[in-house]
């Protein structure tokens, strides 16, 4: 995923937040929620070769506002904020392992969920949510970190 | 490759990016500035949904209602025919014998045509020698009466939806029609000037009258109608009989002619009887 253009990436956020409306209704009865989303922009700034412009993650983060029917801003501060961090300590993440990478993103997910709940859904915010979806985010990043090891041409790649 | 770190004026415009988002958002959760441009964009993803189900999905969808529509007729129609022969099956020796299927619509609509005020009672052939009546000159006709009613029926006109058939010369346990055909028939018939007695020929269908010219002089023409006078008060007056088929001189003074009867009584399996 390595410097996927603009429209490729457009289009697989569209997807994902399609994707995410199908599947968060039902998730949200076992008190998990997966930000797709916010986690496959998060994962293209992390994996681009290039820090990325403040208005590239701004303007993205206006139409996941728009398309998710979100409060228009809120994506858009989050995905600066996540950009701002993922260029800042990029190099910093070479460092890493996979686990405290999964730990990371997982963080990350669980800080975009609360804030989000903030403004979305401030009178049933759930604590429980935060804990299950940090502890399903962790195991669910883990498991697609692993399949590299397992599916060989995407190790080439 | 490592990233170049991020400069200031990066991170001034993350700065300035962030605080403009959290502007945006501050109004539009306080203000709802936003909302037309939010319904715009859902009304653009309905409308284009809708078009694109329209276009890719309706169609197929159609043809396939279209088939299951069409094999769901097919299996009811199968299923209906199969119901109704079983029907038939289980009611055809009751629908032979059963006044059920009786319908005196033609026979009310005959005698209103006909302005006959009488009261009648529909009756069903019971048993027609046809041989007798092509071949000999007894031409009689056995019927039943529907509903069995305690009326003496003897010199009641018989018709059908056509017209005039005869009249009941016997009515005890089984009920005898003289047809209007019959040798012993008599029917006082006229057509303008014309009265004549008009006698059964012992043909099928056709009826003979004899006059003198002497008492009446007009001429008769082939096909002219003759209707029934009432003269005898057997049969009601001013009801078509026939017309003239052949005309024969049988003397100088007398003429025979023939009459193509209107009503035939093998027309149908169900008459009415006039109350006398």
């Amino acid at each position: 995923m390595s410097n996927i253009s603009t429209a490729k990436l457009l289009i697989l956020i569209y997807i994902a937040n399609l994707i995410e409306g199908f599947i968060a209704p039902l998730l949200v009865k076992a008190y998990i929620n997966i930000p797709i989303t916010f986690l496959i922009f998060s994962f293209a700034i992390y994996k681009s070769r290039f820090n990325t412009n403040a208005f590239y993650a701004f303007l993205f983060g206006l139409c996941v506002d728009f398309i998710s029917d979100s409060p228009i801003g809120m994506n858009a501060a989050l995905f600066l904020m996540m950009a701002y961090v993922v260029n800042s300590y990029a190099n910093t993440f070479k460092l890493f392992s996979s686990i405290q990478i999964c730990l990371f993103f997982s963080g990350s997910s669980v800080f975009y969920i609360g804030f989000s709940h903030l403004f979305i859904n401030l009178e049933n915010f759930s604590y429980l949510i935060l804990f299950i979806s940090f502890v399903i985010n962790t195991f669910l990043f883990l498991i697609v970190s692993m399949l590299r090891f397992y599916f060989p041409f995407s190790r080439l790649n | 490759m490592s990233r170049v770190a991020l400069t200031h004026v990066s991170k001034l415009l993350y700065f300035f990016c962030i605080v403009l988002s959290f502007f945006l958002l501050y109004i539009d959760v306080n203000y709802k500035s936003f909302e037309k441009a939010k319904n715009l964009y859902k009304s653009f993803t309905i409308s284009s949904s809708y078009i694109l189900k329209r276009v890719t999905i309706d169609p197929f969808y159609y043809v396939y209602e279209i088939s299951k529509e069409k094999s769901k007729l097919i299996e009811e129609n199968k299923q209906l025919k199969q119901e109704l022969d079983n029907s038939f099956i289980k009611n055809f020796l009751i629908s032979k014998d059963s006044n059920f299927f009786v319908d005196d619509s033609t026979i009310k609509k005959f005698l209103n045509l006909n302005h006959i005020k009488k009261p009648f009672h529909l009756a069903k052939m019971n048993f027609f020698d046809v041989e007798k009546y092509l071949c000999c000159s007894q031409h009689r006709m056995f019927i039943k009466i529907i509903g069995n009613p305690d009326i003496d029926f003897i010199g009641s006109t018989v018709i059908n939806d056509q017209g005039i058939v005869g009249q009941i010369i016997y009515d005890k346990s089984t009920t005898e029609v003289l047809l209007l055909t019959d040798v012993a028939s008599v029917i006082p018939i006229v057509s303008g000037n014309h009265f004549c007695n008009a006698r059964g020929s012992g043909r099928p269908g056709v009826i003979s009258c004899t006059y003198s010219k002497l008492i009446w002089p007009d001429s008769i023409e082939i096909g002219q109608d003759f209707y029934s006078s009432g003269i005898g008060g057997i049969y009601p007056s001013k009801i078509l009989i026939g017309n003239v088929s052949n005309i024969n001189a049988s003397d100088t003074s007398n003429i025979v002619f023939d009459l193509n009867l209107v009503a035939n009584p093998l027309h149908g399996n169900f008459l009415g009887v006039v109350e006398p």
